[in-house]
């Protein structure tokens, strides 16, 4: 295959930080991989770890959660709660199999834009490096053609 | 005299039959579960198995199976039909109270409508039952009117030799008989004797049960929230019975596409007779176990003419409460009249 | 008198008295090896109660039945050390009363049953620091070394194959003393988080769902993985998740009857190696 393989990476990230500096990193006219499809919460206190399930079930390569620093979410604590649930979460993927470079999360504040666009394009090249996530994709690919039974 | 089939000719037939284009499947320990899985060898069989845990049941009623793959466009709706491949399978090795249970669930499937689902694997598949001279604490065929070699829903039996080298084998229908021909020449003309059948007790009066189930004043009786209390709800009786047959449809996919499925269902659940509206009929365990009873042995008697249950004992042998429906019609037989 | 008759006759003293209006407990199974969980209501059938080194069952899972406490009255309840920090969590998590629950406290050690003293959830917090004290089970952290010794692609082929025998009986669920929820997440279906059918990957996601639902307030009773109809080994699982909280937050599930669920709080110097 001559074409590289683009990376689908899904990122949900909080509206008051990472969203924030996703903006910064666009009106400075910074460049990051277009492989990113950003999802935005009020705070990740919201992210539930349902969404990555439904984002691998649904294709992605790649996951990233980010938000506020601790001590800077707009609502206090969201943050902290979402630190506690990511360190369980990992845990489990990883020790399901689902591979710990797959999944990422990160502080974002709105002024780290060039933060951001950095972090996206690190990310990509990970995951391009790591390949497709074929192993997760073949289960739905299953289900798609007729039973073995 | 008759046609005997030694063991050491097994893998001449499983080969005979995989060139005439048959796969065959056997009960098979693998991955810490026996169940029935394709072989290629007869080593790979696991024929010393009372049962397997899994049942046969779910190479014709899968635990989940697509059925529609469609695709909302904007003035119409493409879809496709998936049925099942085409596949002529041998089923080898199959205990009579699983080869029963699919000729219980056939009369369903073939009901008001015909489940091309259904037939279309049932049609292509041979079953080849082996009798059982072996049973263990949970099986009850005998107490359901069944045996440890009725030949009920089979092609083919087969009955285990005295001496333990192979079986004397007996064609049951055409498909049967048909299937013995590429192997005929491994098949030789013996007189010995077969094994005597497993001994299986009686545990309950079907006849007994039957009748007071179908006493309308049974329906409303305290039996049913005592003898009930500590199922769970679970759905392990109804999955890995051979007769069971509840089914589920979901569509899964996005807002335009998607693939329709049937997947298994089970009246223990709570949420199997919830209403869109909150309400749900059978809204405690015990109304749901008297349905589970209720069904197998008087509506679909009354429907079919014939009890949904084919005495192999999985429902207790499996129930992590250990209850089962032996426990029940054991106390039904009790009852004072 | 042995460990069985001096609570058989404890629970009809209770229910004589009308100090308890219910007795859970064990009693025979269908075979010799088997116990089966026994509801017993009057002093006579007391005498069914049985108590020995085959009563395994966490039986604090028929306190949340729904209805059963409302009325006020007392349920007394055979429970290991695991079903009493069940109770704990289920105290803790506002969904009984443990002041209406009467513990027959016992513990299994060389295939015996022995006596633990205490009648509430509270007599037996010294029980509770044991056994958080004796750490969490060496037989299962060696078990799940070989999964962590594999590579993620091995360790995701490995519980590929195991969950594709799942079908989704629920068992695991419904045995559990901690799934109380009136409506799982697998039955919501607006939206639908997780598929319902039961393929690989239906079964991939409802397990991770169910075990990362039970960080932090899973007592390791065993109940899932004995109940499984297809012998996943779902207490690898649980327990990875038990060790994640108890290294990560020093958290053990159970403790008593108002200790906060971990991940309902938080503190300030949580460890986070992992973010970027």
């Amino acid at each position: 295959m001559s074409e590289p393989f683009e990376p689908k990476i899904v990122a949900f990230v909080c509206t008051y930080c990472t969203y924030a500096g996703a903006d910064l990193a666009g009106t400075s006219r910074m460049k990051y991989a277009s492989n990113v499809r950003i999802v935005r919460l009020p705070c990740t206190g919201r992210i539930s770890p349902m969404f990555i399930l439904k984002a691998l079930q649904k294709g992605a390569d790649g996951v990233l959660v980010s938000g506020c620093h601790p001590g800077d979410c707009h609502f206090a604590q969201g943050n902290y709660h979402a630190r506690r649930r990511w360190t369980v979460f990992r845990a489990l993927l990883a020790f399901t199999g689902i591979p710990e470079q797959r999944i990422r999360f990160s502080w974002i504040s709105a002024a780290e834009g060039a933060k951001f666009a950095e972090l996206i394009n690190t990310l990509t090249e990970d995951i391009r490096k790591l390949g497709p996530f074929e192993q997760y994709h073949e289960l739905q690919k299953v289900i798609e053609t007729q039973s073995t039974y | 005299m008759s046609r005997i089939l030694l063991k050491n000719k097994l893998d001449d037939c499983i080969a005979a039959w995989r060139s005439a284009g048959f796969s065959v499947l056997a009960p098979v320990r693998r991955s810490d579960l026996s169940r029935f899985d394709e072989v290629e060898r007869s080593a790979d069989m696991a024929l010393d198995l009372v049962l397997p845990e899994r049942t046969i049941k779910d190479h014709f009623f899968p635990q989940t199976e697509p059925l529609i793959k469609y695709k909302i466009k904007k003035h119409d709706i493409d879809s496709q039909e998936m049925l099942p491949p085409d596949m002529k399978r041998v089923f080898f090795g199959v205990r009579p109270c699983d080869a029963s249970g699919l000729a219980i669930d056939d009369p369903l499937f073939g009901w008001d409508y015909k489940d091309e689902y259904w037939f279309k694997r049932r049609d292509n598949a041979v079953i080849v039952t082996i009798a059982c001279t072996a049973s263990d604490d949970f099986c009850m065929c005998t107490s359901v009117k069944l045996d440890p070699d009725s030949t009920k829903g089979s092609d083919v039996m087969l009955r285990p030799l005295q001496n333990g080298n192979g079986w004397q084998v007996e064609a049951l229908t055409d498909r049967g008989n048909a299937l013995l021909g590429p192997v005929a020449s491994f098949l030789q003309e013996g007189s010995e004797a077969p094994a005597p059948v497993a001994s299986v007790p009686v545990r309950f009066d079907v006849d007994r049960v039957m009748e007071w189930l179908a006493d309308p004043a049974s329906f409303e009786s305290h039996f049913w929230k005592e003898i009930s209390l500590r199922c769970i709800g679970c759905g392990s009786c109804t999955f890995l019975c051979p007769t069971c047959h509840c089914f589920d449809i979901q569509d899964e996919g996005d807002t335009f596409s998607g693939i329709r499925r049937k997947n298994w269902d089970s009246c223990s659940f709570a949420m199997f007779t919830m209403h869109t509206s909150g309400h749900n009929p059978r809204n405690t365990q015990s109304t749901r176990w008297r349905q589970r009873i209720m069904h197998k042995f008087n509506y679909y008697r009354g429907k079919f003419g014939v009890n949904s249950c084919s005495g192999c004992g999985r429902c207790t042998r499996q129930c992590p409460v250990d209850m089962g429906i032996t426990e029940t019609l054991q106390a039904i037989t009790n009852l004072p009249k | 008198m042995g460990i069985q008759e001096q609570y058989i006759s404890e629970a009809a003293g209770l229910l004589a008295s009308g100090a308890v209006k219910l007795v859970i407990g064990y009693c025979e199974g269908s075979t010799p090896d088997r116990r089966r969980p026994v509801f017993v209501r009057t002093p006579a059938e007391a005498e069914r109660l049985m108590l020995d080194g085959a009563c395994v069952a966490n039986l604090s899972t028929y306190l949340i039945t729904e209805g059963l406490l409302s009325d006020g009255k007392s349920v007394a309840v055979f429970l290991k050390p695991d079903g009493i920090r069940s109770i704990n969590i289920l105290a803790a998590e506002a969904q009984i009363n443990p002041e209406q629950v009467v513990i027959f406290g016992f513990d299994i050690e060389n295939g015996q049953a022995r006596t633990l003293a205490g009648r509430k959830a509270s007599d037996f917090t010294s029980v509770v620091e044991a056994a958080k004290a004796a750490g969490l089970s060496a037989d299962l952290q060696k078990e799940s070394e070989r999964l962590v010794q594999m590579s993620a692609e091995e360790r995701f082929e490995y519980w590929k194959e195991q969950f594709s025998k799942c079908i989704k009986c629920y068992a695991c669920r419904q045995v559990c003393p901690m799934c109380y929820c009136r409506r799982c997440i697998v039955d919501v279906n607006q939206p639908q988080w997780v598929n319902t059918s039961s393929h690989t990957l239906g079964n991939f996601e409802w397990n991770i769902v169910r075990a990362f639902h039970l960080a932090g307030r899973c007592v390791a009773c065993g109940g899932c993985d004995r109940s499984c109809p297809v012998n996943i080994p779902l207490r690898l699982i649980n327990h990875r998740m038990a060790k994640e909280v108890l290294d990560a937050f020093d958290y053990y599930a159970g403790e008593s009857t108002d200790q906060k669920p971990v991940l309902a709080t938080f503190r300030q110097d949580d460890p986070e190696t992992f973010i970027l």
